[in-house]
């Protein structure tokens, strides 16, 4: 069984994910954890480092006054020869030489970082400093420049580099709120996975390997844009890393969880091969040689600061790190196994004896008797709503006799409150059928595992019918006649040299057509109405390839695109597009942007007036006390105390002003990661590029030229 | 030479047979020159299943055939001899078979009811079935009783000793009953339900009138039964909210010359407490298993000069807790061996599983080919679900446990009333809350409990609330084909929060509600029943009764007195008045039977009832701004390095931070519950008077919140 090298317990609290090890000075290693009230520590092994006890740690605190987002650490500046530590807040990045007590840089980031990775990125040379925030990506060098930015779908909340498609070069792995995990190669995104929660952790593993962790207590592991395996467990999973545990070549995945578990996970089937417990939740998982003895160590920190380190198992345990004995537990399982397949092979026979006697009687309703050719079937299509219920997708269930359906348990990811949705008929209201009204919130294909528990009314035991049924991305949106009245002015144009049929078969497998739809010849067009907000599709195909899709729904247009190209294999596409009301609010938001920068200026400028009257009136206060003039003394303080409190109102006001801040810049970098979705390969990364220089430059028209047409230049 | 105190044991499973019931699990004493012992276990499927293990392997000595369900397995024979003969009690019949598995008794009893425990002690045969209790001797009927709730546990004192037949048995009611003859000899109060009874040391101590006794609610203890009236010795308490009490042994597993203590638990905890110090039992040891330890057994199995615990868990697994080190350092021979041996099994296994596998799949297709057919039924036997729903007094909530033979796929809990439903834990099962239609389909909670791989037992925690009544079902899917669901249902009863206890407090002010009417005894009986919890389904024998509750969240109390035509219910909560006065009437008209209702409410009650909680609400808004300051008083504390500074009452904050969080956990809504408890009294005794006080309610939640006693017991008596 494996056992902590060391154990030791810092006297602080650590706040989760925001544990990093580095070597700050080129040779002692140095836990640096982010701690309450904006304070970064950092925990040294003294002169003791390497004896088997807990090392003796020195502690020494940084001062960051501002709440800690992200933080990590790793050689930022080659020159250097030691680690750098990186802290990120809300609105500031800063690249810290705690060797010398000294900022490397100190930047602003609008956007904020929630996620941070150190190293390098595709063909940039030097090691970047990469921050995530909302929608926004963002890489440092050294000196503080940003060599690096794009935008993404939504709030970016975690980081990794992997060298994804093996080319010996790291892409960026990008997790973020929309359930989504991207990943660019420089600027350009090369894969897109969908998830079914954010994901709130990734780790490379090796080669184009890597884990993942969602906010929903699910982990697991991706090669490339397979999933290999994933679990799913009640409690969250805290942080995730990379470690080769059972010293067999090949890392693990290790899962710290919010209820104080770590395990170690196989990469490759997900079983657990070592697990130990923690008093409290854990804060974060990092390796390093903390001991200075020459092997690298797994450490643990758990938020109640206490810190285990874990040394590889070496060949003497055969990989065997648990408790027990693998052979015990082969032997039971296997046992078990052999008791499963008797008692299915025992329900077998026992069913074969009731066979015997054919007629149903009332004792075997209850007993869950039912017709041996008893089939369920399942139909999906829309329902317009009526004044009671609003639009929606109808699943319909209905066994094929006079057997009923007791309960439908749903088991489906992203589109229910939970993972699961239930049918409950009260006892007069049980029938053969049940209709399930399901509402997607995105468009996304949803696998329904769908278990119907059916049997006779007065039933104690019934029959499990288990089956899968598909939920088409765009089942929301309802085949509808051409409605000239209210065709959207929004649109997309593009050319895609492709025949009718193709499309048409694109257009059976995503929408929820009533009946498969005819094959067409160019030109033809479909209309759909959304049974989210009743708003206007249309797909009209024109001869020559060349498609127009109109809604007002830039998200829609840009889903729709996507999902065309990935099916019809197209690499390439520049397309034509305008969104007239969209972009009028952009330009609003944009607005905004420049506004709320200026108030933000004046209130800083009033803070600081507003320090300094705070100095004086403190001089002359404290005056007012060594002369003894007490009544001038309570005057004075009494003023500091409406000046606390005035300043303390200005506070609030600049955290609204901050947050209406984020929210439009948040907006502006939506709109153009949605621009760049209405194209596919080069030219989205080429609109991605241009959007950014046209903001910089501040130039709005030559945004939404852009954004219109894909480039800058006519 | 000293021998060494081990109390690390290693864990081997040695076999599995069908799903067990609580004491059907014995060890053969060892005979001839031998020393391990065999196993003899019966289960479900009626089978007798024994066997003595060699070199790691179980060695079978005979099998029986399957029949009815076994509910108790003893060892029995002459007085002073060694016990080998093996008595099983199998519907209402007992059989007897020999160590070599030949059968030399079937002894058919005259009870209508299956057995439900059973006891032998030489020519004496002592039987219960859900009430009633039989002795026999040499099969002749000699004694009878009819107990007033439902029997768990019967036991004899050991007559070589005591000189007389003192039978005990272990009442649902919270009583051990000592009988003599035929009659009542007098009634020992325990703290909980026992669930189990075991001479203590094996032998009843040097008196031979000791008993130690478990509880469903996993307390111990340990009484001595004298000629005329019990001695209660010592009690585990039950701090660690551990399972019910299965089953009970006395060994000297350690070898200090002294008996352990063995106790199996229906949460798989297996625990070993020892006496070193006085006369109290000190934990020594615990192991955690996966599901309920139906019986345990000190001796030796697995190998020569190596003691260990035998469990046999629910789903039949026979399981070892030995002395005897798995690892050795060292000796790589002996290592070598054991592995060998290990090697074998495994491979012997997988070809076992391979041909079976190969069976099942011929039998899944032609099950599937059935599916084609129109007249083919298709049906599958009954798997077995273990099921507890109980009262927990500390936290005033229930617990559902659920336990299976095999793996469970997911449980879908469905309420038609609200009720919380909380986590625990331990579980690891992925809980999703569904949103529900309360109209037209009456669902108030659905929920799914999706387990991992290897779950077959899941234990929910369900509050409720006082006055809401009806139904929770669990439909329970195991993983196994072809694939079925079983529903259990489980009263949510009006008074839910009430448990039976031994006697109340008569000085307290209380309120009454008379009922007067054209109803039988088991009417009465019957509503009594709907309304409370813990009360039995029989009607009880005699012309009239008295039942005392306590409520286990205010610690207010219920008696209730009823006969033919006549009921009086006593509370000094006006509340738990109002639920009986709301819920008779109505069962009553659904009956059609004139009832006649009468109240007199006590003004001081409400007086006395407010000053009862007061001090528990104080206690949780203390409590609830201690830890509200907390993560304050930690940065503080971090800013400054150290805590100096802080007023002692802060700095004890911090110091006991630890402690407030976990308590504070502990006990999720418990200040919310108060305040709904307090509202509640509050317009129930308005409503006796006839008004309606409803928009005095947010002045009143104010008033909580100020937690100032007077004040609210002025608001109290002010409001009309």
């Amino acid at each position: 069984m494996l056992v902590p090298v060391f154990t030791l317990k810092l006297n602080y609290k650590i706040l989760p994910r925001m544990v990093a090890l580095g070597r700050f000075d080129g040779t002692h290693p140095c836990l640096a954890a982010a701690t309450q009230a904006g304070k970064v520590t950092a925990a040294s092994p003294g002169a003791a480092a390497g004896a088997r006890a807990a090392p003796h740690s020195d502690i020494s605190l940084l001062n960051i006054n501002q709440g800690i987002t992200c933080l990590t650490s790793g050689v930022l500046d080659p020159q250097l020869g030691y680690d750098s530590l990186l802290v990120g807040t809300q609105t500031n990045l800063l690249a810290y030489d705690v060797h010398n007590n000294s900022d490397l840089f100190y930047r602003e980031v609008s956007d904020g970082a929630n996620a941070i990775v150190l190293g390098t990125l595709g063909d940039i040379s030097s090691p970047l400093a990469i921050i995530g925030g909302n929608c926004a990506l963002q890489g440092f060098d050294s000196e503080g420049n940003d060599l690096f930015w794009t935008v993404t779908g939504d709030n970016v909340r975690s980081l990794a580099l992997c060298d994804f498609d093996g080319d010996g070069k790291n892409e960026l792995l990008v997790g973020s709120e929309d359930f989504d995990i991207r990943v660019f190669k420089e600027d350009e995104i090369v894969a897109e996975m969908s998830e079914t929660e954010t994901i709130t952790a990734l780790s490379p593993m090796y080669g184009s390997r890597f884990g993942y962790a969602l906010s929903n207590g699910t982990v697991g592991v991706y090669d490339k844009t397979a999933r290999y395996w994933r679990i799913k467990s009640k409690n969250h999973a805290m942080s995730i890393h990379a470690f080769d545990l059972n010293s067999d070549g090949v890392c693990e995945l290790i899962t710290g969880w919010s209820n104080g578990k770590v395990d170690a996970r196989s990469d490759r089937t997900g079983e657990v091969i070592f697990k130990d417990n923690f008093a409290s939740s854990i804060a974060g998982l990092v390796e390093g040689d903390y001991r200075m003895d020459g092997n690298t160590q797994l450490i643990c920190c758990s938020v109640d600061g206490e810190v285990r380190g874990y040394l590889p198992g070496g060949q003497e345990m055969k990989g065997n790190l648990m408790d027990s004995s693998v052979e015990q537990d082969l032997i039971r399982e296997l046992s078990q196994k052999k008791q499963n397949l008797l008692l299915e092979l025992r329900n077998y026979e026992e069913n074969a004896k009731a066979e015997l006697n054919t007629q149903l009687k009332e004792a075997d309703g209850q007993r869950g008797v039912i017709p041996a050719n008893t089939q369920l079937q399942t139909a999906l299509s829309v329902n317009l709503g009526s004044d009671s219920q609003s639009a929606h997708v109808e699943l319909c269930i209905s066994t094929t006799n006079d057997t009923i359906i007791r309960a439908v348990l749903i088991f489906a990811e992203g589109i229910f409150e939970g993972e699961s949705h239930v049918v409950h008929p009260s006892l007069q209201n049980l029938s053969s059928c049940v209709r399930v009204p399901l509402t997607p919130p995105k468009d996304v294909p949803v696998d329904l595992h769908i278990k119907a528990i059916v049997g006779y009314r007065n039933s104690t035991q019934f029959h499990v019918f288990e089956l899968t049924r598909q939920l088409p991305r765009f089942s929301m949106y309802a085949l509808s006649g051409p409605d000239l009245a209210t065709e959207p002015l929004s649109y997309v144009n593009c050319t895609m040299n492709e025949r009718a049929q193709r499309i048409v078969m694109w257009l059976n497998q995503s929408f929820l057509l009533p009946e498969d739809a005819e094959l067409q010849s160019a030109p033809f067009q479909v209309c759909f109405t959304s049974l989210r907000n009743a708003g206007q599709l249309c797909i009209k195909i024109k001869p020559g390839g060349e498609i127009s899709i109109s809604t007002d729904d830039i998200d829609l247009a840009g889903d729709i695109i996507q999902s065309m190209a990935s099916f019809l294999a197209i690499e390439d596409l520049q397309v034509e597009a305008d969104f007239p009301a969209y972009f009028e609010e952009l330009r609003k938001v944009l607005v905004k942007v420049d506004e709320r920068h200026a108030v933000n200026q004046r209130l800083t400028a009033d803070m600081a007036e507003h320090s300094n009257v705070i100095r004086s009136v403190l001089v002359q206060a404290e005056d007012a006390r060594l002369l003894g003039d007490m009544q001038n003394m309570k005057k004075r303080y009494i003023e500091l105390y409406d000046l606390n409190r005035d300043l303390i109102n200005q506070y609030k006001i600049r955290c609204n002003n901050h947050t209406e801040l984020l929210n439009n810049l948040k907006a502006v970098n939506q709109a153009i990661q949605r621009a760049g979705r209405l194209r596919v390969g080069k030219p989205k990364t080429q609109v991605i590029t241009a959007c950014r220089d046209a903001i910089r430059s501040n130039n709005f028209n030559m945004l939404f030229r852009i954004m219109r047409v894909g480039t800058a230049s006519s | 030479m000293l021998k060494l105190l081990c109390t690390k044991f290693a864990r081997k499973d040695y076999n599995i047979v069908g799903v067990t019931a609580q004491k059907t699990m014995r060890l053969l004493p060892a005979s001839g020159r031998r020393a391990t012992q065999k196993v003899v276990v019966g289960d479900q499927d009626g089978v007798i299943t024994c066997f003595g293990i060699k070199k790691g392997e179980a060695v079978p000595v005979f099998k029986t055939l399957p029949g009815q369900k076994i509910a108790r397995l003893e060892l029995g024979g002459a007085l002073n001899t060694p016990q080998e003969k093996i008595f099983v009690a199998t519907g209402s019949e007992v059989k007897g078979f020999t160590k070599r598995g030949k059968q030399f008794l079937s002894f058919e009893t005259n009870l209508t009811e299956s057995i439900k425990a059973m006891h032998i002690s030489g020519a004496d045969l002592f039987l219960c079935a859900s009430y009633i209790y039989n002795h026999y001797c040499d099969c002749k009927d000699q004694h009878y009783y009819l107990s007033g709730d439902k029997i768990n546990d019967v036991l004899c004192l050991p007559v070589e000793k005591v000189n007389c037949i003192t039978p005990v048995l272990a009442c649902q009611d919270r009583v051990l009953r000592v009988l003599q003859g035929s009659d009542l000899l007098y009634e020992v109060e325990v703290s909980g339900p026992p669930t189990v009874l075991a001479l203590n040391n094996g032998n009843g101590g040097d008196s031979g009138e000791e008993i130690v006794f478990g509880t469903s609610d996993g307390k111990v203890g340990l009484v001595q039964i004298t000629g005329s009236s019990p001695v209660h010795k010592w009690e585990i308490g039950n701090e660690k909210k551990r399972g019910g009490i299965l089953c009970i042994d006395s060994f000297d597993i350690v070898g200090d010359g002294v008996k352990e203590l063995l106790i199996g638990r229906d949460d798989g905890m297996l625990e070993v407490y020892n006496f070193e110090s006085a006369d109290d039992p000190v934990l020594l040891s615990d192991h955690a298993l996966s599901e309920s330890i139906a019986s345990i057994q000190g001796g030796c199995v697995g190998k020569d000069g190596y003691d260990e615990i035998l469990a046999c868990t629910y789903s039949g697994w026979l399981t070892g807790l030995t002395t005897e080190p798995i690892h050795r350092e060292g000796g790589s021979g002996e290592e070598l061996k054991l592995s060998q041996e290990m090697q074998s099994k495994i491979s012997s296994l997988r070809s076992e599983l391979e041909s079976l596998q190969i069976k099942v799949l011929q039998e899944r297709e032609k099950y599937q080919q059935a599916s084609q057919s129109s007249t083919a039924m298709s049906s599958v036997p009954a798997f077995s679900v273990n099921d507890k729903f109980t009262l927990n007094k500390d936290d005033a909530s229930y617990s559902l446990i659920l336990e299976v033979q095999t793996a469970i796929d997911n449980v879908l809990v469905q309420s038609d009333v609200p009720i919380d439903l909380l986590d625990v834990d331990k579980n690891s099962a992925v809980v999703s809350f569904s949103s529900c239609d309360s109209e037209p389909n009456s669902n108030f909670v659905l929920a799914t409990y999706r387990c991992q791989a290897n779950t077959t037992r899941l234990e929910l925690k369900v509050r409720s609330i006082e006055g809401q009544y009806g139904t929770l079902q669990a439909y329970v899917t195991p993983r196994i084909q072809p694939k079925t669901c079983q529903v259990h249902q489980y009263q949510i009863k009006p008074l839910s929060l009430h448990q039976r206890t031994h006697s109340i407090d008569h000085d307290r002010p209380m309120n009454t509600l008379m009922l007067k009417g054209q109803f039988s005894f088991a009417e009465i009986h019957s509503w009594v029943v709907f309304c409370l919890p813990e009360v039995p389904e029989k009607t009880p024998a005699g012309e009239s009764i008295t039942f005392y509750f306590q409520n286990t969240f205010l610690g207010t109390q219920l008696e209730s007195t009823y006969r033919k035509g006549e009921g009086l219910f006593k509370s000094d909560n006006i509340s738990t008045i109002s639920i009986l006065k709301d819920v008779l009437s109505k069962e009553a008209t659904k009956r059609k039977i004139n009832l006649n209702i009468s109240y007199d409410i006590n003004e001081d009650s409400v007086r006395y009832t407010l000053k009862l909680i007061h001090p528990k609400l104080e206690y949780q808004q203390l409590l609830a701004k201690k830890v509200h300051l907390i993560d304050a008083l930690k940065e503080l504390q971090v800013h400054e390095g150290n805590v100096d500074f802080l007023l002692p009452k802060y700095r004890s904050i911090l110091e006991e931070s630890d402690q407030l969080l976990e308590e504070y956990k502990k006990q999720p809504a418990h200040l919310e519950r108060l305040y709904g408890m307090i509202t509640d009294l509050f317009i129930d005794k308005f409503k006796f008077k006839g008004t309606n006080v409803k928009t005095k309610v947010p002045l009143l939640l104010e008033i909580l919140d100020g937690c100032d006693q007077d004040g609210l017991i002025a608001f109290f008596e002010a409001a009309a």
